[in-house]
């Protein structure tokens, strides 16, 4: 079922012969910044979020500190051990809910504040997400403050049985309390949403000279609409207009295009037109059948946007909350995930479920290795990046909010002590953890949710 | 002296403020404390605190009526229960008689009392959801886009609809696509000589001796060059096709607008072959991605009272409604000549709009989400090398009998026909799946199904296999989907991290009897309640497997498909299991009614909607389930065509 036992009669034409699925980049290319300028390289942020928890005996390294042994599920990050942090004992205090465990531990993953118990009208997460807040310091430079994606469409319908939107299931990322960001899931439309102008032999799209009067307008047109309007029709206006300015700041601001062309180095370059082959082969051959290597796609998505400083913000879901994806293609395991989750310490669910933990770090790894393999200053990719992997629940079974599965990867501009285990005290705020990403990314916030500092151990 | 008189003021101040606090309890604050508080607190608090909170319920924080008033639906629930001995349980001590009518009619004197004056409820502006977006494309011009493939994805509200103002967001990756979409949109009718005739049937070019003239006048003036002509032409184009986008007559302010922004492009482009056209469609894309193309908006006024909106808000709430698209030339005529909010035109227009092939769209749009299939027209989660059968065009086949099952009833036959019938609309591929022979073609055709085992949705591929788990079927989810989507009865979620039963039912599955299965799920006390409703509906349905086959055996063990209800009731596969649904027909109309109510309104069903959902659903049985009047009857209803400013809300906050 994988792209490699299909004929590609593209990649035939395209004279680059039928080499395996995952183009692995052997030699380690210089990166847009180093080509640009000498100036320090910018911190990027992912963060790579897996519903249903994991097999919780299965995830815990041997040792604590440096000399660390990957467990089970985390073997797949052997390459790039010397650049993990694996941090047990985290909570997300304010997920616990007595109504739900799921949608009150996927919707504030990021925000760490409770969330509204609703079906629709008073959507609220509680505050902002930790990636909107650093795309607000520091996505302001690039031509797309950050990006979300997933595998999956968003679930639709309402759970009534626990009184929540399953809106709450698809979103981590939330650029107000009240307004979640929307993912992409289809990866020619997210590559194409980036590099549709860059890609080697594809005709860039017409200009639109125009757009801007036309922005301007309706711009003009909602502000005075908005005196005959309701309270909260003015509200659903001033989205409108957050909208609207943010497609034209793109467009107001040459300087960001012609950065970001001069950004797309030969390296680059050869790496989109052999993405641009990839995402149509698994157009043709495998969507709907190979999750995996949508996954990858998607992944390196995130890595060209990192490498080419299109973006330095990401978040990507593997799934929606309650996800039953159906693992089967993974040797050794029968049925779906949540059902999987929810293994009443049976053996034969538990090595099910440990396997399908181990798929989502193999992806994991993928994108670490992606990252470290590509050059930049006198380091790669990955030291200047901070990769957070974790759930929201630490064992499917018990929905347990405790002592969350939590690995970041990247050494954050050098200014993270990496390559170690440690486990804190049970309860240590999760948000501790983001505070610590905030400092090492010099964002100076007094506090973020339930926070009570970052933890110094961490911090160069 | 001087301490003295500060005493003295200070209490005469606090005196003074005495009345205020007490002025907060009305009368019939005073009388709520005296009878249903206390009675309250006699018979139900001692589960339902603020601690237990058993069922996920605490009355032990109602002081004044208006929280009362603002609880309405739990009360409700509480009158419910109460009036049918549900609560309290068997193992607390009985509600003397009475108990019983002095609380019952304490809360009901109250809630009627709030639902007097009749409130529309909140009315915000809807965002077109992408499958309106699609529609009005295509009714506005002519076109194909599949914008649910290329608009972000997008969660669903209230009763579950996509339509529902709570979650239709407005952020600048769909704007983004707004504006591409627009684009891709127009191209295609430019590209398309009919359907840019029918849009812009007249065009402009300068001709020489206009280019000598503009030649001639920038000789001598700097100024940007203007005539009359191209702007005339554009007007007749331009104006026409705004009126019909925005779903209104434009203000002349807005006319000019658009006028300034034709001029500004066309002055600029107009020595290109195609000037005018780049003009013209530049304004049609700026109409397009304006806010009263992408949201429904209504006049707010300023007045405290509910208000009945305008003619052409109503063609606007009707035809999103019943075509999920805009009103057409005839419904805006009307809105225009006529009174929309007579009970007569209106009943012409519902009628008139229900007999159009759009009304196919309500189906579309309403039945999958009500029944909670949508997803399978995405994707599926079945296994694909144990049901290597279930195949996408089976799978497409299963949504479009949803689809058409559903028009076909809801225009000419009885709603109750949704629960059980002898017929059904089947294809070959699908007859063949549910063992119906005889049927030849991929069109979908009335079939006879009185020797089969099928007959309404229960019977339903796109039901069974969305009730079902990867590799089995689930009793459990197929007993809370026929509890909330027929009987609208929601199920408390599990007790908070208690693992769910679902698994260990899982493994069992194949190897136990379904008597067995059963006792598993009683064991635990805390679950019982909740799956002794829930699993016997479910294993009335075990006769079909995880892709909606029928079936007699689990392999070589006999399936029983026997249940028990709570009350005694005994039933024996999903023929009898259909019966026992029917006999409750209120319920039904009930929930048919609510979830309508709520597509229709954009909004979740609340409290103050209590009598418009007991009207419809009085209607609905009156009418004996008849589709088209209980259409009419939902568009005459008071919320759909009346709202209410929230610019009130505000004072009175502020002044609290």
């Amino acid at each position: 079922m994988t792209l490699s036992n299909q004929f590609s009669r593209r990649r035939m034409l395209k004279g680059l012969g039928a080499c395996v699925a995952l183009p692995f980049l052997e030699s380690v290319y210089p990166n847009a910044w180093q080509a640009k300028s000498s100036s320090q390289a910018p911190q990027r942020f992912a963060c790579l979020w897996m519903p249903n928890g994991v097999h919780p005996e299965k995830w815990n390294p041997a040792k604590l500190s440096s000399d660390f042994e990957l467990s089970p599920i985390l073997s797949p990050l052997k390459q790039v051990k010397n650049k993990i942090l694996v941090l047990g004992g985290l909570m997300n205090k304010n997920s616990i809910s007595r109504f739900d465990g799921h949608y009150t531990k996927t919707a504030n993953f990021l925000t760490s504040m409770p969330i509204e118990r609703t079906v629709d009208a008073k959507v609220n997460s509680g505050g902002i997400s930790l990636d909107q807040l650093m795309a607000n310091h520091i996505g302001k430079d690039t031509m797309f403050p950050s990006l979300q994606y997933g595998l999956d469409r968003i679930k639709s319908g309402v759970d009534k049985a626990v009184g929540f939107t399953r809106l709450y299931g698809g979103t981590i990322s939330w650029q107000s309390p009240t307004q979640p960001c929307p993912r992409e899931i289809d990866p020619r439309m997210a590559f194409d949403r980036l590099f549709r102008n860059h890609i080697p032999g594809k005709k860039p799209l017409p200009p639109d000279p125009h757009k801007k009067s036309v922005l301007d307008l309706v711009m003009e047109d909602a502000k005075s609409l908005e005196k005959q309007l309701g309270i909260e029709d003015q509200n659903k206006l001033g989205e409108y207009l957050d909208a609207v300015r943010a497609v034209e700041k793109r467009l107001d601001n040459p300087k960001n295009l012609a950065d970001f062309e001069a950004q797309i180095t030969p390296d680059i370059r050869k790496e989109l037109e052999r993405m641009d082959i990839r995402i149509d082969e698994w157009a043709e051959y495998a969507e709907g059948v190979d999750i995996t290597e949508k996954a990858r796609l998607m992944i390196d998505i995130m890595v060209l946007a990192f490498w080419s400083d299109a973006s330095r913000i990401a978040t990507f879901m593997y799934g929606n909350s309650v996800s039953n994806r159906n693992f089967s293609f993974l040797d050794g395991v029968h049925g779906g995930h949540h059902a999987i989750s929810h293994h009443k310490n049976d053996p034969r669910q538990m090595d099910q479920y440990e396997i399908i933990g181990r798929w989502h770090i193999e992806q994991y790894a993928y994108m670490l290795e992606r990252l470290n393999s590509i050059k930049e200053g006198s380091g790669t990719l990955l030291d200047n990046s901070m990769i957070l992997f974790g759930s929201g629940l630490r064992d499917g079974n018990r929905h347990s909010p405790y002592d969350l599965p939590i690995v970041l990867g990247g050494l954050g501009g050098h200014k993270l002590v990496s390559g170690q285990n440690l486990y804190f005290d049970q309860e240590t705020p999760l948000a501790n953890l983001y505070m610590t990403m905030l400092t090492a990314m010099d964002i100076e916030v007094d506090t973020f949710a339930d926070s009570t500092g970052p933890f110094c151990e961490l911090l160069t | 002296m001087r301490s003295n008189f500060l005493i003295r003021t200070a209490s005469m101040i606090l005196l003074g403020l005495l009345p205020v606090f007490i002025s907060a309890d009305t009368k019939d604050d005073l009388e709520f404390r005296r009878t249903v508080r206390s009675l309250l607190r006699k018979h139900c608090t001692s589960c339902h605190n603020e601690a237990d909170k058993k069922a996920g319920v605490n009355l032990d924080r109602f002081d004044f009526v208006v929280h009362v008033i603002r609880s309405g639906e739990l009360f409700q629930k509480v009158v419910e229960v109460v009036e049918k001995n549900k609560m309290p349980p068997p193992t607390n001590p009985p509600m003397s008689q009475a108990d019983k009518d002095t609380m019952l009619a304490g809360i009901l004197k109250i809630l009627e009392k709030a639902l007097a004056k009749p409130d529309p409820g909140p009315t915000i502006m809807r965002r077109l959801s992408h499958r309106e977006y699609r529609y009005t494309i295509k009714d506005l011009l002519g076109v194909e886009f599949d914008a649910l493939k290329y608009f972000p994805a997008e969660a669903s509200g209230g009763e579950g609809f996509d339509n529902q103002t709570g979650v239709l967001y407005m952020t600048p990756l769909l704007m983004e696509r707004y504006y591409l979409a627009a684009d891709s949109v127009l191209t295609q009718v430019r590209n398309n000589p009919a359907l840019w005739q029918q849009l812009a049937p007249r065009s402009y070019r300068a001709g020489p001796l206009r280019h000598f003239t503009n030649w001639w006048k920038g000789k001598i003036s700097d100024r940007k060059v203007y005539w009359r002509k191209p702007v005339n032409i554009a007007e007749d184009i331009i104006l026409p096709f705004a009126n019909k986008a925005y779903r209104r007559f434009l203000s002349i302010d807005e006319e000019q607008e658009l006028m300034s922004l034709f001029e500004n492009i066309y002055f600029e482009e107009w020595r290109k072959k195609d000037g005018f056209e780049i003009a013209i469609l530049t304004v049609f894309k700026k109409i397009m991605v304006s806010p009263s193309f992408l949201f429904r908006m209504e006049a707010n006024l300023p007045i405290n009272d509910p208000y009945p909106v305008n003619n052409f808000e109503l063609a606007s709430r009707m035809s999103y409604l019943l075509w999920s698209s805009m009103p057409d030339q005839h419904l805006l005529d009307a809105a225009y000549r006529e009174n929309l909010h007579d009970p007569k035109v209106l009943r012409r227009e519902v009628l008139r709009m229900i007999k159009d092939t759009k009304f196919d769209r309500f189906s579309e749009n309403f039945a999958p989400q009500w029944l909670g299939v949508q997803d399978l027209i995405f994707s599926s989660k079945t296994d694909q090398e144990k049901f290597p059968e279930f195949t996408t065009s089976l799978r497409m086949a299963m949504y479009t009998e949803v689809v058409e099952y559903f028009r076909y009833i809801f225009t000419q036959g009885n709603l109750l026909q949704l629960i059980d019938s002898d017929f059904g609309l089947l294809n070959k591929e699908l007859a063949t799946h549910y063992g119906v022979s005889g049927i030849e073609g991929t069109d979908f055709q009335k079939v006879d199904l009185k020797e089969s085992n099928r007959g309404g949705v229960l019977g339903m591929g796109a039901v069974l296999v969305s009730t079902s788990l990867p590799e089995r079927t689930s009793p459990v989810l197929r007993g809370q989907w026929v509890m909330e989507q027929i009987l609208g009865e929601s199920v408390p979620p599990p007790p908070p991290d208690v693992p769910e039963l679902e698994a260990a039912k899982d493994q069992v599955h194949d190897e136990l009897d379904l008597r067995s299965l059963l006792e598993l799920h009683r064991q635990p006390s805390s679950c019982m309640p909740c799956h002794k409703k829930m699993d016997p509906l479910g294993f009335g349905l075990e006769n079909y497997d995880a892709i909606g086959r029928w079936r007699e055996f689990y392999g070589t063990v006999p399936i029983d498909s026997r249940g028990e209800l709570e009350d005694g009731v005994v039933f024996n596969g999903p023929e009898e299991l259909k019966e026992v649904l029917l006999s409750d027909k209120e319920k039904f109309a009930e929930n048919f009614s609510r979830k309508l109510l709520s597509y229709a309104l954009g909004r979740g069903v609340e409290f103050l909607d209590s009598h418009t959902i007991r009207d419809l659903t009085n209607q609905l049985i009156e009418n004996n389930f008849n589709g088209p009047e209980l259409m009419v009857a939902l568009v005459n209803s008071y919320p759909f065509r009346h709202r209410r400013s929230d610019l009130a809300d505000r004072y009175k906050d502020n002044k609290l």
